[in-house]
C-alpha cells in the first residue's frame, strides 16, 4: 500500500472540496477570492510536484496506480493547464450570474480525473479516472444555462460521451473476459498478446472510446459543436487536458498493455491519423466561428499526434508528449483571447476580431502567436512538435513503403492549414473594423496567465532541448516490450 | 477455451428463443382466432377496475421535487456503498487497519462535504 504517491491527485480532489465548503461561508461580492485561491493552491501543487523526480516506476493499490516519468510529465501538464483554465475562468465567470466556486471546483476536479488517468495502470482505473473527467466536464460545457448554445453542446456532449463511456465499458469487459486479468502490464499483470477474438474486439471498443477523448476520425463529431458552444475556459480545458489524458491513456494501453495487437492494427491506425488530419484541416478551411475553427483544428492535431503512435517505438512517443506540451501552450493562449476579446453573449466570429490591434495590442499579438504556433512556423513550439512526429514517419517510410502516403498526407494537411490560421491573423491585422469599439482592459491574472502560455511558445520554440529532454526521459519510463 | 466459454451461454440462447417463441405465438393466436369486428374509442377506455383518465398526462411540477428526488437517490446509493464495507470490516481489521477506516473516512467525508453544500445552498428548504 502505497497511497502517499497519490498525494498530488489527493491535493487537487482536497482543493476543490474546500473550495466547495469555504464557498459556502462566503459573502458574494468576494467569491473571487477563491479563485484566487484556487490559482494559488494549484500552482503550489505544480511546484511540490518538481520536489520529487521520476525514479524507477513506482506502484500504488496493488499495482492499479503506476507513478513513472511519463506520469510525471502528464501530471505537471495538466496541473499547469488547470492554472491557466483557472485563471481563464476567473475572468469568465463574472458573466455567470452565480456559481465562480462551484465552475472553480468543477475545473480542479477534472483536473485530478486527468492526473488519475496518467496514472492508471489497470482497466478499471482507467475507466474511473475517465469517468470522472467526463461527468465533470458534462456539466463544465453547459455551465452557461441562460445561453441557448451552450445548453446544446452539454446535450450532445452528454449523449456522445455518454455512448463512448458505453464503449469503453464494454471493451473493458470483453478484455477481461478474454484474458481473466483487469491489468495492464508490468507488476499487475502480463502484457496482452493479440490474444483472442474476444480481447481482439474489446481493444478495439476501448481504441473507440478513447478515440472520443482526443478526437479523432471517426469519434470527431462533437468537437466543433462542443468547442463552440461551451464557455472558453471550458473548452480550453477540454482541448488542452483532456486531449492530453486521452493521448496518456492510448499511449498506456497500445504502447505497454497490448503492443501486439497495435502492431497488427497499424494500417487501421495510419488510416485514422490520415482521415483526422484531412479531415480537420479540410472542414476548418470554411469556418468564421473561431471556437468552432479551433474545435475542427484540434481533430488535424489529434491526427498530427497519432502519426507519433503509429510509429510504436520511445521516439514517437516523445514526440507526442513535446506536441502536447506545445499544443497545450498555444490553444491555451487561443482560448483565453477569445474568453477576453468577446462581449458576453457575442459569437466569437472572426470578422469581429478586425481592429483587434488597437483595441488591445497584447490580446491581438498574442492570438496571432497562438495561430503561428499551431500552424507550425518556426521558431515556434509548434514547428518543432510537428517536425519531430513527421521526422519518425519519415524513418519508418524508409523501411516499409506505406508509410509514405502518410507522410504525404501529413505534409498536405500542414500546408492547407496555413491558409485558415493566417485567415485570423490577417482578421486582427489587415482587415478594416465595421465599427470603432471601446480598448480591451485585461485583467492582471488573465493577463499574467497568457503571458506564461507566450513564454512556453517562444522559448520552447527557441531552446527546445529541456522540454525535448523532459519529453524523452518520460517516453523513455514507457514499459515497451 | 473461450469457445467453451461461449457455449456456456447456450441456455440463455434457448431461453431467448423460447420466450420469443411463446410471446410470437400468443400474438399470432389471438390475431387469428380472435374476434373480428369494430372497435369504438369506449372499447379501449378503462373499464370497472381503472379510473376514467380526467386531465391529460404530463401536467408541470415545481422543480422542487426533482431536487429532493435527485439529492435522495445519491445519498441512498452512497449508502447502499457502506454495505460491503461493512461485511468486510471485521476481517480487514485486523491486517489492513489503516486502509479500511481511512478509505471510509473518506468516502464519508467527501459526503458530508455534499451534504454541507445541499444544505446552506437551500436545496432541502421546501419553500425556497
Amino acid at each position: 500500500m502505497n497511497a502517499i504517491l497519490t498525494m498530488p491527485e489527493m491535493a487537487v480532489t482536497a482543493l476543490a472540496l474546500g473550495l466547495l465548503v469555504l464557498d459556502l461561508w462566503t459573502p458574494a461580492d468576494r467569491k473571487g477570492d477563491l479563485g484566487i485561491a484556487a490559482i494559488g493552491g494549484l500552482a503550489l501543487i505544480l511546484a511540490g510536484s518538481f520536489l520529487f523526480g521520476a525514479g524507477a516506476p513506482q506502484y500504488a493499490f496493488g499495482g492499479m496506480y503506476v507513478l513513472d516519468g511519463m506520469a510525471l510529465f502528464f501530471k505537471r501538464l495538466m496541473l499547469g493547464v488547470g492554472v491557466v483554465a483557472l485563471a481563464a475562468a476567473l475572468e469568465y465567470s463574472k458573466r455567470f450570474a452565480a456559481g465562480t466556486a462551484e465552475y472553480c471546483a468543477l475545473i480542479l476536479l477534472a483536473v485530478s480525473g486527468m492526473m488519475w488517468a496518467a496514472s492508471a495502470n489497470h482497466w478499471a482505473l482507467l475507466f474511473v479516472s475517465v469517468e470522472l473527467m467526463t461527468v465533470t466536464f458534462y456539466v463544465l460545457v453547459s455551465f452557461e444555462r441562460t445561453r441557448m448554445p451552450s445548453l446544446e453542446a452539454g446535450v450532445k456532449y452528454l449523449i456522445l460521451g455518454a455512448l463512448a463511456s458505453a464503449f469503453l465499458v464494454y471493451g473493458v469487459a470483453l478484455v477481461f473476459g478474454g484474458t481473466g486479468t483487469l491489468g495492464f502490464a508490468g507488476d499487475s499483470g502480463p502484457g496482452l498478446g493479440t490474444g483472442s477474438v474476444l480481447v481482439r474486439v474489446g481493444l478495439a471498443l476501448v481504441l473507440a472510446g478513447l478515440g472520443f477523448k482526443i478526437g479523432m476520425v471517426p469519434c470527431q463529431f462533437w468537437a466543433p459543436d462542443v468547442y463552440q458552444g461551451a464557455p472558453a475556459p471550458t473548452a480550453a480545458l477540454l482541448a488542452a487536458g483532456s486531449k492530453a489524458a486521452g493521448f496518456a491513456l492510448l499511449l498506456r494501453v497500445l504502447l505497454e498493455a497490448a503492443p501486439d495487437w497495435a502492431l497488427e492494427m497499424r494500417p487501421v491506425l495510419m488510416l485514422i491519423a490520415g482521415a483526422s488530419i484531412l479531415y480537420g484541416n479540410l472542414c476548418a478551411i470554411p469556418q468564421r466561428n473561431l471556437k468552432r475553427l479551433l474545435g475542427y483544428s484540434s481533430i488535424a492535431h489529434a491526427g498530427y499526434m497519432l502519426l507519433g503512435i503509429v510509429v510504436l517505438e520511445r521516439a514517437g512517443a516523445a514526440a507526442i508528449l513535446f506536441y502536447l506540451a506545445g499544443y497545450a501552450c498555444a490553444v491555451l493562449a487561443a482560448f483565453l483571447v477569445a474568453a477576453l476579446a468577446f462581449d458576453p453573449g457575442e459569437p466569437e466570429e472572426i470578422p469581429a476580431l478586425a481592429g483587434l490591434h488597437r483595441r488591445s495590442p497584447y490580446l491581438a499579438a498574442a492570438l496571432a502567436l497562438s495561430m503561428i504556433s499551431l500552424a507550425g512556423i518556426p521558431p515556434l513550439v509548434g514547428f518543432f512538435g510537428k517536425f519531430l512526429l513527421l521526422k519518425g514517419v519519415v524513418l519508418a517510410a524508409f523501411d516499409s513503403r506505406s508509410f509514405g502516403w502518410l507522410a504525404g498526407v501529413a505534409l498536405a494537411g500542414i500546408v492547407t492549414s496555413f491558409y485558415y490560421y493566417f485567415g485570423v491573423v490577417r482578421a486582427i491585422y489587415w482587415s478594416a473594423p465595421a465599427a470603432e469599439r471601446p480598448p480591451i482592459a485585461v485583467s492582471r491574472v488573465a493577463g499574467a496567465a497568457l503571458g506564461a502560455c507566450l513564454v512556453g511558445i517562444v522559448a520552447a520554440g527557441v531552446f527546445p532541448s529541456p522540454l525535448l529532454e523532459a519529453a524523452r526521459l518520460a517516453a523513455g519510463a514507457l514499459r515497451i516490450p | 477455451m473461450v469457445e467453451q466459454q461461449i457455449w456456456q451461454y447456450a441456455p440463455v440462447l434457448i431461453l431467448l428463443l423460447v420466450a420469443l417463441g411463446l410471446i410470437g405465438g400468443m400474438l399470432a393466436a389471438s390475431a387469428a382466432l380472435g374476434p373480428r369486428g369494430r372497435r369504438p374509442p369506449i372499447k379501449d377506455s378503462a373499464y370497472e377496475c381503472g379510473m376514467l383518465p380526467v386531465q391529460p398526462g404530463g401536467g408541470r411540477f415545481a422543480v422542487k421535487f426533482h431536487r429532493v428526488a435527485m439529492l435522495f437517490i445519491l445519498f441512498d446509493i452512497a449508502v447502499v456503498f457502506l454495505y460491503p464495507w461493512a461485511v468486510v470490516y471485521r476481517e480487514m481489521l485486523a491486517g489492513q487497519a489503516p486502509a479500511v477506516l481511512g478509505g471510509v473516512l473518506v468516502f464519508v467525508g467527501v459526503l458530508l462535504v455534499g451534504y454541507l453544500h445541499a444544505v446552506r445552498k437551500g436545496a432541502f428548504d421546501w419553500r425556497g
